[in-house]
C-alpha cells in the first residue's frame, strides 16, 4: 500500500500538532512537511510533492487560498483541502474558485477532516452538505460573492501584494519579501489603488480586512 | 503526587487535540474532560470541577469571557486560563475583568502552555510577553 503524503500548514503550532496526531493516527497516512505561513506551504509543496494539502486560510505573508492558487499551479497533481473557522457562503465560493476540491470548518469533528483526506486522496472532491447546498443555488444563477469583484479585478500578483500591505508591510519590505525591486512594488501598490479606486493606505487596509484579504 | 485535573475547551477540535497531545506527554497533567461550547463548558466544569480549565474566548454562546464570570462565583478554585488569537489590550482588560488567572496567544501555545500552567497552579497569573508586564501586572495582580 503506498503511503499517502500529508502536507500542514497552519500557523499556530498547537493546531498543526493537532493534525499531525490526527493524521498520523490513520495506517498508511504521513505527515511530509509543515508550513507555517502560505509562502512556506507553496515553497514545501514543491520541495516535498504531497498528495493532499491540508491548509488554514487566515496565514501571514500570503493567505491559504492564494497559496493555493500557487500550488494548484505548481503542483497540480497534489489535492488542497482548506480549513477555516469562516464559515459563510463567501468563503465557500472563495474556497472553490480558489482550486481547492476540500473545505473543512475547524469546529467539524475530526471524523469530518479525516474523511475529506481520505477522498482527496483518492482524488474525489469532499465538501460538507451545506456547502455543496450553496454551491448548487449558486449555480442556480444566485452568486452572491463580494470577493468576486476584488478577484476579478486584481492580478495574483497585486492580490499578494495587497495582503502584504494590509499586513503592515512597506513598499520597501514587499520587495524583500517577493523579490523584486522597490520601484515595482510601489507601481503595483499604485496601480492596486488606482484599479479599486483607493486613495490612501488606509483605505487599502479597509478593504483588505472586508473583502476578508486579511484578518481585522 | 496528584496530577493537575484539565478541563479544555474550545470549539476547534484540531485545537483541543493539539493541547491534549502536549499534556498527555508531560507528567503531571490529566485531561478530564473537552468540551466544544460555552453551554457545555459549564455543565463539564460544575461536574468535573477541574483544577485548571483552558478555554478558548470565541465560541458558540456562552463565549469564554461569559463562562469564565459564570465560574468564577460557583467554582472559585477552578483557575481559568483563555487562549485565544485576540491580542488586543482591550480584550486582556475583558479577561481580568470576568475572573481568568491568565491569558495566553494562541500564537503561543505551543511554546509557553506549560509555563502558563505552572504559573497558575502556583497561585501566580500569567500574560502572554506580546503584552507589557507593567499592564499585566496592574489587571492581574
Amino acid at each position: 500500500m503506498n503511503t499517502l503524503r500529508v502536507l500542514i500548514a497552519d500557523d499556530h503550532d498547537v493546531v498543526r500538532k493537532g493534525l499531525k496526531m490526527l493524521i498520523e493516527e490513520h495506517p498508511g497516512w504521513e505527515v511530509c512537511a509543515e508550513a507555517r505561513s502560505g509562502r512556506e506551504a507553496v515553497a514545501k509543496c514543491t520541495q516535498s510533492n504531497p498528495d493532499v494539502v491540508v491548509i488554514d486560510v487566515s496565514m501571514p505573508d500570503l493567505n491559504g487560498l492564494e497559496a493555493t492558487k500557487q500550488i494548484r499551479k505548481a503542483c497540480p497533481r497534489a489535492e488542497v483541502l482548506v480549513i477555516t473557522h469562516h464559515d459563510s457562503d463567501e468563503m465557500a465560493a472563495a474556497v472553490m474558485d480558489s482550486g481547492a476540491r476540500g473545505y473543512v470548518l475547524k469546529s467539524d469533528s475530526d471524523v469530518d477532516l479525516v474523511r475529506a483526506v481520505e477522498a482527496l486522496g483518492h482524488h474525489k472532491p469532499f465538501f460538507t452538505s451545506r456547502v455543496t447546498e450553496m454551491f448548487l443555488a449558486n449555480r442556480g444563477g444566485r452568486v452572491s460573492d463580494p470577493a468576486e469583484m476584488l478577484r476579478g479585478r486584481l492580478t495574483a500578483r497585486e492580490r499578494e501584494i495587497l495582503q502584504l500591505i494590509a499586513e503592515g508591510k512597506t513598499a520597501k519590505e514587499v520587495a524583500v519579501v517577493l523579490g523584486i525591486a522597490t520601484k515595482t512594488s510601489d507601481t503595483h501598490r499604485t496601480n492596486i489603488m488606482r484599479k479599486l479606486d483607493l486613495h490612501s493606505v488606509a483605505e487599502l487596509v479597509r478593504y483588505a480586512i472586508r473583502n476578508r484579504v486579511v484578518e481585522p | 503526587m496528584a496530577s493537575t485535573r484539565v478541563l479544555l475547551s474550545d470549539d476547534h477540535s484540531f485545537m483541543r487535540r493539539g493541547l491534549r497531545t502536549i499534556l498527555e506527554a508531560t507528567d503531571g497533567y490529566q485531561v478530564c474532560g473537552e468540551a466544544a461550547d460555552g453551554l457545555e463548558t459549564l455543565n463539564l466544569a460544575s461536574q468535573l470541577a477541574p483544577d485548571i480549565l483552558i478555554m478558548d474566548i470565541s465560541m458558540p454562546p456562552p463565549n469564554g469571557l461569559e463562562v469564565a464570570a459564570k465560574l468564577r462565583d460557583s467554582l472559585p478554585k477552578t483557575k481559568i486560563l483563555l487562549i485565544t488569537m485576540h491580542d488586543s489590550e482591550e480584550m486582556l482588560r475583558a479577561a481580568a475583568e470576568a475572573g481568568a488567572s491568565g491569558y495566553l496567544l494562541k500564537s503561543d501555545a505551543e511554546e509557553l502552555l506549560l509555563a502558563a500552567l505552572r504559573r497558575l497552579e502556583e497561585n501566580r497569573p500569567f500574560v502572554s510577553p506580546a503584552f507589557s508586564p507593567d499592564l499585566a501586572r496592574q489587571l492581574f495582580e
